[in-house]
């Protein structure tokens, strides 16, 4: 019996933005992958790049970071900052060797519940692409 | 011209004055092409002073390197300043720490020295092996001359040169209380071929490529400990908890630490090159440092270490800044 | 016992009559020398000065996996022991070296992973060209030191004389059978002048009596200033020293399973010394450089009777900052 590869993405949602815009979709009963593990932080700009390195050792096939949209922003500028670091992390981690794709950004605000399915459709089917994340998966060596 | 002369006596007068605490410079090493880190705290010691194409340390490293132990009760701080002598790529990294406030202006004293470049000890060592005494060398025109037992032999500086030198954009100190002699012209430019080649192949190509180097990587952190940038009190690496690398050596965990420590300079490496001369198992650092270098570059229009007024890439934002992976 | 030669071009196949066994030899990782697991006979580097990593990382790899556990289950699983049959390619002051490491791994306690990888046999390779920086003659080994062999091989060119020296060495050249060939009469003769070129090559020294007696008096020396003034805090000199031993325990933990193992340490760093209370005996370079240098030249000859230091040179060649061990002995040495 041959089952299709279906991928585990780790999406870190800011509390006031993406997570509202996922609890939107949710409530209004919207259908849409369930590929996703949520972990909601109080600002995109609190994810550290190395969460994103972490996720990716311990069994992510992607990684997602949303955020409010650039100038909506909770804390005035916490997405301006993270837009720039997650910016240089993604072309970081593509150089080594990671398949585009696995790294996401996005912006989805709190009354954006459609929004928020077609970035999830569009997360999944891009790790679903990349297949399993090999690369530097904490494998067990020598356990 | 560079003149050693020159640059000892006002070496003498910076260690005389009340207000120095010591002076850090360059003195021949102790076999072969190296040169030695040398703290000089009374004039006599400026005699062994050198600076030659041997002078590859990065001496900035030590201003942050010093341990701050606590002052006992009763005791004042000491608050003389440190003189350090640099060369272009050096000044960077001084002019960076000041924008980080990593250190304050008034604590340090910083002597130029225009710099023609260089070498890279394995180049050299492999153009003369096995040279068991002490070489000292001196820029010629467009060659570098080796004073070798067996006599002098100048060779064209682009076959001994670092490869950073090769490139270089900032032969000259970009900021000096004293400039020591007349500025050098500049002859590099930088297109970053290097990482362009590797951009080009494909994910796995890629993969491929860093795979067995990252896997064959001690842990030993010289690349970190020799990085002017590098001197958080705390860093992240030695931390248990929480510990997001683990301390065991394997394929996975040292690729976090590189990504890591490549990260943590982005917008902020000066290229200096140190990472990547220390580093026994011969990674291709610099190849890995560049790549966010370039992309600084040219996203943000950014170049760390040469305005000591600018704000740091990652604290600062445009609400412009580009987007376009963003869904 | 027999000495025995094995000509260079047939010396793929005496590798292949070795290939029922876990072999090691020098072999590039990366971008340079360590002792890997054979899988292809021509990746195996023998024209080398030295590897970079030293054969300790095989007997004492640099992670390695004590037991195993998981929640529900109060047993704890043990890895399999051993695992290493041969080691081909060592240089003899790295084989003195294991056995300097062998008195702390079989002193207060026997240590079990690391005896059983020790029960593997040891190939040697005389060094007919030591690099600028060995002295390995100031500390009784010499470029074709026997301790710790059970086979000493010698490049002549275009054969390896093999030279057994323990039941062990002769064991693995009864393996060997065809791809070896009685020695000449002339190649014991040629072996040794080779032996003994090599040690006129050999021109740093240092003056190791009354080290060990005068480096406690030492202990406030500005020398060790001066020495850690310029000493980056890395690990290049310890994990490189085929004697140094230093270990750390941690467990690494992942979902509902994990381990415990032991991975190298060093006490250059900072947090090797550091307590849980914040306070650190070693707080600066200076007692670090100072560490370094007691623990190789006094504490260990006191404790053991022998320097744990064998002069090939590591520290000195791959320094950053040209902190040169002979320069710092030669300082003890002099200092009132």
């Amino acid at each position: 019996m041959s089952t299709e590869f279906e991928p585990n993405v780790v999406a870190f949602l800011c509390n006031w933005c993406s997570y509202a815009g996922a609890d939107l979709a949710g409530t209004s009963r919207t259908h849409y992958p369930s590929n996703l593990n949520v972990i909601r932080v109080m600002c995109s700009g609190r994810v550290n790049p190395l969460y994103v390195v972490n996720a990716l050792q311990q069994g992510a096939d992607g990684v997602l970071v949303s955020g409010c949209h650039p100038g909506d922003c909770h804390y005035m500028e916490g997405n301006f900052y993270a837009r720039r670091r997650f910016t240089l992390l993604r072309e970081l981690l593509e150089y080594v060797g990671v398949e585009p794709g696995r790294f996401n950004m996005s912006w989805v605000s709190a009354s954006e519940g459609a929004k928020w399915k077609d970035v999830v459709g569009e997360v999944t089917k891009k790790a679903k692409e990349a297949g399993p994340f090999k690369q530097f998966r904490r494998a067990k060596i020598n356990w | 011209m560079v003149n050693v002369d020159k640059l000892k006596e006002i070496a003498r007068e910076t260690i005389s004055r009340d207000d120095v605490k010591y002076l850090i410079g360059w003195r021949q090493g102790t076999y072969g092409f190296r040169a030695a880190p040398y703290f000089m705290s009374t004039p006599e010691e400026a005699e062994e002073l050198i600076f030659s194409p041997l002078c590859t340390n990065n001496l900035a490293t030590y201003l942050t390197l010093a341990e701050k132990l606590p002052v006992p009760r009763g005791q004042e701080p000491d608050s003389r300043k440190v003189a350090l002598l640099v060369k272009g790529c050096d000044s960077r990294a001084v002019v960076q720490q000041l924008v980080e406030q990593g250190i304050s202006r008034e604590r340090v004293l910083v002597i130029g020295c225009p710099c023609r470049g260089v070498i890279d000890q394995k180049k050299v060592e492999a153009k003369f092996p096995d040279v068991r005494e002490a070489v000292s060398a001196v820029w010629d025109g467009d060659t570098v001359v080796f004073n070798l037992p067996g006599g002098s032999v100048a060779v064209p500086r682009q076959e001994v040169l670092a490869g950073k030198c090769l490139t270089c954009r900032y032969p000259n100190p970009v900021i000096a209380d004293v400039t020591v002699w007349e500025e050098v012209a500049v002859w590099g430019s930088d297109d970053y071929v290097d990482v362009r080649e590797l951009e080009a192949g494909s994910p796995q190509q890629r993969w491929g490529f860093w795979e067995e180097k990252f896997a064959s990587c001690m842990r030993c952190y010289s690349c970190r400990n020799v990085c002017p940038m590098c001197y958080c009190e705390d860093c992240v690496l030695d931390r248990l908890n929480p510990q997001w690398i683990m301390r065991s050596v394997n394929t996975a965990e040292n690729t976090a630490f590189h990504l890591a420590r490549a990260f943590h300079l982005a917008g902020r490496c000066i290229e200096c090159g140190e990472c990547e001369r220390v580093c026994p198992v011969d990674i291709p650092l610099m190849k890995l440092n560049r790549k966010l270098t370039k992309e600084v570059r040219d996203k943000y229009a950014y170049e760390p270490g040469v305005d000591p007024e600018a704000k740091p890439l990652q604290a600062s934002y445009r609400p412009d800044d580009k987007e376009d992976f963003i869904l | 016992m027999d000495m025995k030669k094995v000509r260079k071009e047939k010396f793929a196949d005496f590798l292949a009559t070795l290939a029922e066994q876990k072999l090691y030899a020098p072999q590039k990782v990366g971008e340079s020398l360590r002792f890997a697991p054979v899988t292809d006979s021509g990746k195996v580097e023998l024209e080398m000065s030295n590897t970079t990593v030293p054969p300790k990382s095989v007997f004492f790899p640099q992670t390695e996996t004590l037991y195993r556990y998981e929640v529900g289950n109060t047993e704890i699983q043990q890895p399999a022991m051993g695992g290493v049959d041969i080691v081909l390619g060592v240089r003899p002051c790295d084989a003195r070296a294991q056995v300097i490491v062998d008195s702390l791994f079989g002193w207060d306690y026997n240590d079990p992973y690391y005896q059983e990888r020790r029960k593997a046999t040891v190939v040697g390779l005389a060094c007919n060209k030591p690099c600028v920086n060995c002295f390995c003659l100031s500390l009784g080994g010499g470029p074709a030191s026997t301790v710790g062999l059970d086979l000493l091989m010698t490049d002549l060119g275009d054969a390896y004389l093999l030279q057994p020296l323990t039941e062990k060495g002769e064991k693995l050249l009864a393996l060997a059978g065809e791809t070896v060939e009685t020695a000449a009469a002339g190649d014991r003769e040629a072996a040794e002048s080779l032996h003994g070129q090599a040690e006129q090559m050999i021109t740093r020294k240092v003056e190791t009596a009354g080290v060990a007696e005068k480096l406690p008096g030492l202990w406030e020396h500005s020398l060790w200033q001066e020495t850690a003034n310029s000493c980056l805090g890395c690990g290049i000199c310890t994990f490189l020293c085929p004697t140094c031993h230093c270990f750390d325990i941690q467990d690494e933990v992942e979902g509902l399973e994990g381990r415990r193992c032991r991975m190298w340490d060093s006490c250059m760093f900072k947090e090797y010394t550091l307590h849980a209370s914040g306070h650190n005996p070693r707080p600066t370079r200076r007692e670090r450089t100072r560490n370094r240098i007691n623990h190789k030249y006094s504490y260990f000859v006191q404790k053991f009777g022998h320097t744990a230091c064998v002069g090939c040179g590591r520290c000195i060649n791959y320094c950053p900052v040209n902190i040169d061990l002979v320069e710092i002995l030669r300082q003890v040495k002099e200092a009132l």
